[in-house]
């Protein structure tokens, strides 16, 4: 790769003129790559073959575990599961369950992570700092607790309910419900989006907002013209993390859901385990996956473009 | 300098108009995120709870020795430590000789490697488990202690690739050319300039691999449960099974290591070490 004159390259050639392409780099950074190739990238291939129903080979053993699995009579499959799969309403209900949590869950996240940074940026001071700080104690919980904690919070008898109770209002029980899901989805992405995106903002010099202030910028005009682009990729990263965490989560909507209909990840399980049906479970990773796929474009994307005004790729 | 006394007001003003504002957003952040933490762990040492109250009619220490006197969660908790320090064990080899060339190095392939890393990432873990799963059942790798450990270092693979890379990326190469011009060797720089000065990185990435294997249950429980259970495996059955008090005393045995382990590193996660590295430098 020829290396373009951007700062990062320049100070790299001179420091070491001779930094070479060498093969030791290739095999240091080969082991990641290999794990990756035979135990993501294989079983991906795999599975995509058993979800168009060709079972031979090393889907053998699963096909003939498994019920109701459609095998196609030709090499090159048959869309049957799929068909089965999208036709079947209860999925049907659970998959645009999971695009509406997902949805919600990253909106609130980002809005959050926003406010909290911008607040960090701009104002400054110990309220800020204290927010910025307490919008990390997420991460040092493991998410089963999370979740554990966040049904026996808002559940029947719950904290919230009690409160309300004391002044004589029958609030909503929400344990249980989407609305448990959005909240648990929320507590445990925040963390990363609000590190995410503090990081961003307060590598902007303040210098420029002070030139801005000057020339007469109100608080909107500073942050839409301003601060957003400039923080713009790691704001897209916390939102595709978000997302993609959300989509494919298992535990929240496991322990703070309802039975049915829920999220993606709690039925592709229950047909795993539970229903013992992996080819449905496996077209539903799919359908995942594709949603999944939108949102990593801008991902990669925006990664590439971060490294390349550094000058690293 | 009437223009600075002028915003001066003018910000004065507007503190006082948003101080209440963002004095309610405070409340209702640390209800929102203590909240639900502080009302399970009380539960930890409430003898039973009335519905209305908002404290336990009484208090106790007896569900700490129902859990601690249960062989299913003692060996849970122990399947747990020994899985997490082997996942950091097996990832840091893996993953370290591969983080310093991505730092360091040139080379073919580099462009497609980090694609292929960041594309870890991007695929949504309960369906990438589930095709995973499949494919275990033909190596015969279910519910084995292998099959759970492969789950668990792919799930360290981006903070152990990432974070380094970017501690090693950090370390000023005029600092090494200096100890190499004094004649030490390649190794030798490696071993006292590079790896020293890269080691609050690699430190960072060891906590977040440890915690991600030890809070890791989706998988777990997928590919491992009911023969191999991990204390967030258990969970699910705990809290099913068992009196409320009995998954929080849990909850709080399970949350002791990543506190522990998230105070000691605070500085350095907070510090922009961990959003560095989710990008590449």
């Amino acid at each position: 790769m020829t290396l373009a004159p951007t700062r990062g390259s320049k100070r790299r050639a001179i420091a070491t003129p001779a930094v070479a392409r060498r093969p030791l780099g290739f095999f240091l950074a080969l082991p990641p790559i290999i794990l990756i190739l035979l135990f993501v990238g294989f079983p991906i291939v795999l599975a995509f073959a058993f979800s168009i129903g060709l079972t031979g080979g090393l889907n053998h053993v699963i096909a003939s575990i498994g019920l109701n699995v459609h095998e196609a009579e030709n090499w090159w499959g048959t869309p049957a599961a799929y068909i089965e799969v999208l036709s079947n309403s209860r999925i049907l209900r659970d998959l645009s369950v999971t695009v509406g949590v997902t949805a919600l869950s990253t909106v609130t996240v980002i809005f959050l992570a926003l406010g909290i940074g911008l607040f960090l940026k701009l104002r400054g001071g110990r309220i800020a700092r204290l927010l910025s700080g307490l919008a990390i104690i997420p991460l040092f919980i493991p998410v089963v607790i999370a979740s554990w904690a966040i049904v026996t919070f808002y559940s029947g008898d719950g904290f919230v309910r009690s409160v309300f109770a004391q002044f004589g209002v029958e609030a909503p029980v929400w344990a249980f419900t989407m609305v448990a899901v959005v909240i648990g989805s929320v507590w445990t992405s925040l963390p990363f989006a609000v590190l995410m995106i503090t990081s961003g903002l307060q590598a902007i010099p303040n210098a420029m907002i002070e030139a801005a202030r000057d020339a007469g910028a109100g608080f909107l005009r500073i942050v839409v013209s301003i601060l957003i682009p400039m923080a713009f990729v790691p704001i897209l990263i916390a939102v595709t993390f978000t997302a993609i965490g959300v989509v494919g989560s298992f535990t929240v909507p496991y322990f703070t859901g309802p039975n049915a209909p829920n999220m993606l990840g709690v039925s592709m399980s229950n047909y795993f385990s539970a229903f013992n049906q992996p080819q449905q479970s496996v077209v539903m990773a799919f359908i995942v996956f594709v949603i999944a796929s939108g949102i990593a474009a801008a991902y990669v994307w925006a990664n590439f473009r971060s490294a390349k005004d550094q000058g690293k790729v | 300098m009437t223009m600075i006394t002028k915003r001066a007001r003018k910000s004065a003003a507007r503190l006082n108009f948003s101080r209440p504002l963002s004095g309610l957003f405070c409340v209702l952040m640390v209800v929102f995120i203590l909240g639900p933490l502080a009302w399970l762990g009380i539960r930890a040492f409430a003898e039973s709870w009335t519905f209305p109250n908002l404290g336990p009619d009484g208090w106790t220490l007896r569900w700490w020795s129902v859990v601690l006197g249960d062989e299913t969660l003692g060996r849970a908790v122990q399947n747990s430590l020994a899985l997490a320090a082997l996942t950091v064990l097996v990832s840091a080899c893996i993953c370290l000789p591969a983080a310093y060339a991505f730092a360091r190095y040139e080379f073919w392939g580099r462009r497609t490697f980090l694609i292929g890393l960041f594309a870890l990432n991007a695929f949504p873990k309960m369906g990438l488990y589930v095709t995973i799963a499949s494919l275990f059942y033909a190596l015969n790798l279910m519910s084995t202690v292998l099959g759970v450990l492969i789950v668990h270092v792919l799930g360290t693979v981006v903070f152990m690739t990432w974070i380094p890379a970017a501690a090693f990326a950090a370390v000023p190469r005029s600092l090494e050319e200096a100890a190499r011009d004094a004649g030490a060797s390649k190794l030798r720089v490696f071993f006292s300039v590079t790896f020293p000065l890269a080691l609050p990185g690699i430190l960072v990435a060891a906590v977040m691999s440890f915690l991600a294997s030890f809070d890791e249950a989706q998988g777990s429980y997928l590919i491992g449960a009911p023969d191999i259970m991990t204390m967030p495996t258990q969970m699910y059955t705990l809290v099913l099974n068992y009196p409320n008090q009995v998954a929080a005393v849990f909850s709080i045995l399970l949350a002791i290591p990543s506190v522990a382990l998230l105070l000691a590193a605070h500085k350095h996660i907070v510090g922009g070490t961990l959003a560095e590295g989710f990008q590449i430098k």
